[in-house]
């Protein structure tokens, strides 16, 4: 008997709509699930050298996280913040606590001098010792709730938890340099930190403990003794939030090997699956185990916001449908895996496929979780132009990734309406309205498919065979674009096949496709470009982690 | 005070962008001031030198002719614009050197000859007058001191890297020089307005719940 033929990756004219990567899903892949499997795995051990924290919740803390060859040491300042300074936005001054991942264990001086610059963020400096620097905010009500009750002696309400999911959301993760932080490139070589995120994703999972630390800390002072230690299994459903602009937009645009190595990974390991010819019965049922309890996580998941209120209206339907399918079902031969995924092409909204994309790797860790080894970006070289190539090559890939805007009339408003800018408040990234704002000025590239519509018109006259070099001397304003064309030969995954700065473009699409890889859950937009979500909710903490609890925790089971 | 090597190819792209060139200009720039600065160089101040030109204003007066290997232009050459055609054309010196008229700032070339090296595989040498820069893609050894602007430099494939100078992982730029790249990038970001800030982001809701 031969073997079926592999089945394709996904075609990225279908993967890499905005509405699409707007719908994406965590799974095995994920950058935070990746950092819990590594650190059971290699048994890391986890400390508190430092809690000094006063009775008005004010002070420092310690927690070192020890792996085989290095330790990080996240360190803490929880502050006193009035209620019309809680803001989640760049543009905030203060903060109810700020962190920075130190490499290392730091010493007494090194505290000193976070102590003076970390509780500023963006205005002051860390240095080459630190990965990351951070800040949170707390969710006033579940803060509150949850200090009142542990304080008086009971546990907090769980549907609150469920709820709202975390304590404090962080409203920003620096890492690579920024504001005096250690480059990428200290870490890249690192097999814990080589992978995308890892620091940042420590960094957070730490943070989580700090968080459940402090709200203990002060239910005590409240309640002296009366007050209770917060039920370890309650514990569990508190998550770290996020809160995001429309930073994390411009990121997946100005990094497209790095954002097509992430995308390719996943469709990589989708097409792995879904050319398996047989499922075992072990497969079938941890596969319909999990889908049952993702079905739960689904069900805690809130939004106010209409846009993704139907979205979950749309997923709930969904699950229903797949449900069907899978009473029905046989998953055990003819490519079960593959047959699902092409019901559901025509049976499930987006929000479904992609769920069901994610979910069909779960029982296949020791055929995917290799494919995370490829998902940073080790190609420097690729940023270089080879101006050998010639027009011809240059205009065959601008049709690749772009055919479907060389037609467009990107000088009608609808087309253009909008244009990305960095206010010089804070260099807080904004969206705003071409025509009725003075930004166009201050426009970043961030309309690759316009640029490419404008350099492709530019190309028209060129013959085929002559070197892109001689073009870009007449015409170095193109030269973003014929950079990224040619990187589109590496990255197929690596542009968006949507028009950007359209009147219609919803950046919380771009924001949630970043955060999937993340790992993130429960995305909550705010508005069309802002959006909270749930990070580490369910997974065990430090003292509780092992390689039974430290993957599959992102899928809820309610204790029997 | 010491920077991220992230935040001098930031700063520095964004000050390029600022002083009048595109974007994919800017991006060289970035990197080109990030190498220079790895190298334990000032990229910074190198880079302010030749914003401070002006070239951007009249970009074809300052591009080479490019397509043959005497490289030529009406006045004296941006060494950004140069340095990414040395790059885009690094080909030709397989088959000899480029020889470069009137360059302002050859420094800031040397970036671009470095790239040139990483995608020939070979070394590549930089000479004006007494001064030689040799480079593999990764390192770089100088000899004798960068003349502001060079009346000829020669672009050879070959050369041999003696002494390389240390890389380094921190930028610590002449502070003045970086408080000018700083101006130059401030041009690239929006005056803030009530507006903007209301509507930018896309806040309003109140984040204090």
């Amino acid at each position: 008997m031969t073997n079926p033929p592999h089945i394709a990756r996904r075609d990225p004219a279908t993967v890499m709509r905005l509405s699409r990567l707007g719908a994406l899903h965590q799974c095995r892949l994920s950058f935070m699930r990746q950092l819990t499997r590594r650190m059971a795995r290699e048994n890391w051990t986890f400390s508190r050298p430092a809690f000094e924290i006063d009775e008005t919740g004010v002070g420092h803390a310690v927690y070192t996280a020890q792996g085989p060859n290095h330790a990080y040491s996240l360190v803490a300042f929880a502050h006193d913040l009035s209620p019309e300074q809680r803001s989640d936005r760049v543009i905030a001054e203060a903060w109810d606590a700020t962190f920075a991942l130190f490499d290392g264990i730091p010493s007494a001086a090194d505290i000193q001098r976070l102590s003076q610059n970390v509780p500023l963020q963006e205005a002051g400096r860390v240095s080459e010792a630190e990965l990351s620097l951070s800040r949170a905010n707390r969710s006033v009500r579940l803060w509150a709730h949850v200090v009142d009750r542990l304080a008086s002696g009971q546990q907090p309400d769980l549907d609150q938890i469920y709820k709202v999911g975390y304590l404090m959301r962080t409203t920003a993760v620096y890492g690579s340099g920024k504001f005096g932080a250690a480059d990428r490139e200290k870490i890249a070589d690192r097999p814990e930190t080589s992978g995308p995120f890892q620091a940042e994703m420590l960094s957070v999972y730490l943070t989580r403990v700090f968080v459940r630390d402090l709200v203990q800390h002060m239910a005590r002072v409240k309640g002296g003794g009366q007050a209770v230690q917060l039920d370890p299994e309650i514990a569990k459903w508190l998550g770290i939030g996020n809160s995001t602009g429309l930073g994390m937009a411009p990121f997946i645009v100005n990094h497209p090997i790095l954002f097509n190595n992430w995308i390719m990974a996943r469709e990589e390991a989708i097409a792995k699956v879904r050319s398996i010819d047989k499922a075992t019965a072990g497969e079938v049922a941890q596969f319909r185990q999990i889908f049952e309890r993702s079905k739960l996580s689904v069900s805690w998941w809130r939004s106010e916001h209409p846009i993704q209120i139907e979205k979950l209206a749309a997923l709930n339907t969904d699950l229903c449908a797949i449900s069907e399918y899978l009473d029905q079902a046989d998953l055990t031969k003819n490519q079960p895996w593959n047959q699902l995924i092409l019901w559901a092409q025509n049976a499930l909204s987006e929000e479904g496929q992609e769920l069901l994309a994610s979910l069909i790797l779960e029982p296949y860790g020791e055929l995917v979780d290799d494919l995370a080894g490829g998902m940073a970006d080790s190609n420097a070289g690729a940023q270089v132009i080879d101006g050998a190539i010639p027009v011809g090559k240059v205009r065959d890939l601008i049709r690749g990734s772009f055919n479907w805007a060389l037609d467009l009339n990107w000088n009608a408003a609808e087309h253009c309406a909008r244009a990305w800018y960095v206010s010089e408040e804070k260099l807080e990234p904004r969206l705003g309205e071409r025509f009725d704002e003075p930004i166009a000025d201050y426009e970043q590239p961030l309309a690759p498919a316009r640029d490419a519509a404008l350099a492709f018109r530019a190309l028209a006259d060129w013959p085929d065979d002559t070197p892109i070099a001689e073009f870009l001397l007449r015409h170095p304003e193109h030269r973003h674009t014929v950079r990224r064309a040619q990187m589109s030969c590496v990255a197929p995954y690596g542009e968006i096949r949507d028009n950007t700065i359209s009147a219609e473009v919803l950046p919380i699409d771009m924001l949630r496709a970043k955060l999937s890889f993340f790992g993130a859950t429960h995305f909550d937009p705010r508005s069309d470009r802002w959006v909270r979500i749930c990070m580490y909710s369910g997974a065990p903490y430090p003292e509780d982690l092992t390689d039974q609890n430290a993957d599959l925790w992102v899928y809820p089971e309610l204790a029997s | 005070m010491s920077y991220s090597l992230n935040e001098v190819e930031a700063t520095a792209k964004r000050a390029t962008r600022g002083a009048g060139y595109g974007w994919g200009m800017a991006e060289e720039s970035g990197r080109a001031t990030r190498w220079l600065c790895a190298q334990g160089l000032d990229g910074a101040s190198e880079l302010v030198r030749v914003l401070e030109r002006g070239f951007a204003g009249s970009v074809a007066d300052h591009m080479p002719s490019g397509g043959n290997t005497d490289w030529t232009g009406a006045r004296d050459l941006c060494p950004l614009m140069t340095g990414a055609a040395l790059s885009d054309w690094s080909d030709l010196l397989r088959a000899g050197p480029i020889r470069i008229e009137r360059l302002a700032r050859p420094m800031i070339l040397i970036p671009f000859a470095a790239f040139a090296a990483r995608c020939l595989n070979t070394v590549v040498t930089v000479r004006s007058g007494d001064f030689s820069a040799a480079t593999d893609g990764a390192q770089l050894a100088i000899e004798n001191e960068c003349p502001a602007v060079a009346a000829q430099v020669l672009v050879t494939a070959g050369g041999s890297l003696t002494n390389p100078s240390a890389l380094q992982s921190r930028a610590t730029p002449d502070p003045a020089a970086w408080d000018m790249l700083n101006r130059f990038a401030h041009r690239t970001y929006a005056p803030a307005t009530e507006e903007s800030r209301l509507l930018g982001a896309g806040a309003g809701l109140s984040d204090n719940d």
